[in-house]
């Protein structure tokens, strides 16, 4: 039985969200990388948190644009050495469409991959 | 400064309403001066409840009388630092919709350790851009190198081969790209002593 007239709408923040822990989980993705923008976020998260007690969900280095009616996903990440770049850029693109589909029913149109910086294998 | 509406859609309402408006007119909304539009738009409305809790958090920062965290100024750098990179990139093929780039800095520091492999050669600096694509759309690309070689150990002609050889297997190993032109520069001799590292 469906529900008439319901429609769901789910926040970019949530998406962002998601995006960001489907990018980190791929192999070979050593961490994300929030660059300028993210960091001002990061400090308005860290007043929101101070203010509301809340805890927003981290998204730094996605970044989710809409124009008209697409969806667009930006990640901005920095790799391991000891993998192969163009792969580990295709897999978040699939990685992050796929994530983002099953949790939020939502379809992204498009994944841009930046890989700003590849590290050293930590030895750890 | 006008915000240009058309390249900072980011900062557009769903309502039309850009959100510097609703910034300069939040303390007139809370007077209780609200236009027909403010009083009534729900984007407007959740715009105000975030600036405000951002306002009340951002004065409570300023106000909070301990020195900031101490890794501040570290993380600004990379911020940074990432920025200017993010300037500099290369296509990388994918058949997703979207792309797939690198920096340009990161493809000159693979192809710089790539290079630093081969004994008697240490790579000096890296230059990295886009040549052309290919004929199935690999992009290809053209890098400058400069090495310094080993004093006394094989001779230059022999070594460049597999300095190109190096480099170019790591570039379609590593990134997923192919070297089409490697200009080398031999920039400086080092002593054989120096080698103990």
């Amino acid at each position: 039985m469906s529900a008439p007239n319901i429609e769901f709408v789910v926040a970019d923040a949530v998406i962002a969200g998601i995006a960001a822990r489907a990018a980190a989980a791929v192999p070979g993705v050593s961490r994300l990388e929030p660059g300028v923008r993210g960091l001002v976020a990061r400090l308005a998260r860290t007043g929101m948190r101070l203010w509301t007690g809340r805890d927003a969900a981290p998204s730094d280095g996605v970044r989710v644009m809409r124009d008209d009616d697409t969806l667009n996903i930006h990640v901005d990440l920095v790799i391991s050495a000891g993998c192969r770049a163009g792969e580990v850029g295709v897999t978040v693109q699939r990685e992050v469409s796929r994530v983002v589909a099953e949790q939020t029913g939502v379809g992204v149109d498009a994944v841009t991959v930046v890989i700003l910086d590849i590290e050293p294998e930590q030895s750890r | 400064m006008a915000v240009n509406s058309t390249t900072d859609r980011d900062y557009l309402l769903p309502c039309g309403r850009d959100l510097e408006q609703v910034w300069r007119r939040l303390d007139a909304v809370e007077a209780g001066l609200a236009d027909e539009h403010e009083a009534s738009c729900a984007h407007c409305a959740a715009a105000r409840e975030s600036l405000r809790a951002l306002r009340t958090a951002t004065r409570e920062l300023i106000e909070d009388p301990e020195a900031p965290p101490p890794d501040l100024f570290g993380r600004i750098m990379v911020a940074v630092r990432a920025e200017v990179r993010r300037g500099r990139t290369l296509d990388l093929p994918t058949p997703h919709p979207g792309s797939v780039q690198i920096s340009e800095e990161s493809v000159a520091v693979v192809l710089r350790y790539a290079a630093d492999t081969v004994p008697g050669v240490r790579a000096r600096g890296c230059r990295v851009r886009v040549a052309e694509s290919g004929p199935d759309g690999e992009r290809v690309i053209a890098v400058e190198m400069s090495v310094a070689v080993r004093m006394g150990g094989s001779g230059v002609a022999e070594l460049i081969p597999v300095v190109r050889d190096r480099v170019r297997t790591a570039a379609a190993a590593r990134v997923g790209l192919r070297l089409g032109r490697l200009d080398l520069t031999v920039a400086d001799i080092y002593d054989a002593g120096e080698e103990a590292r």
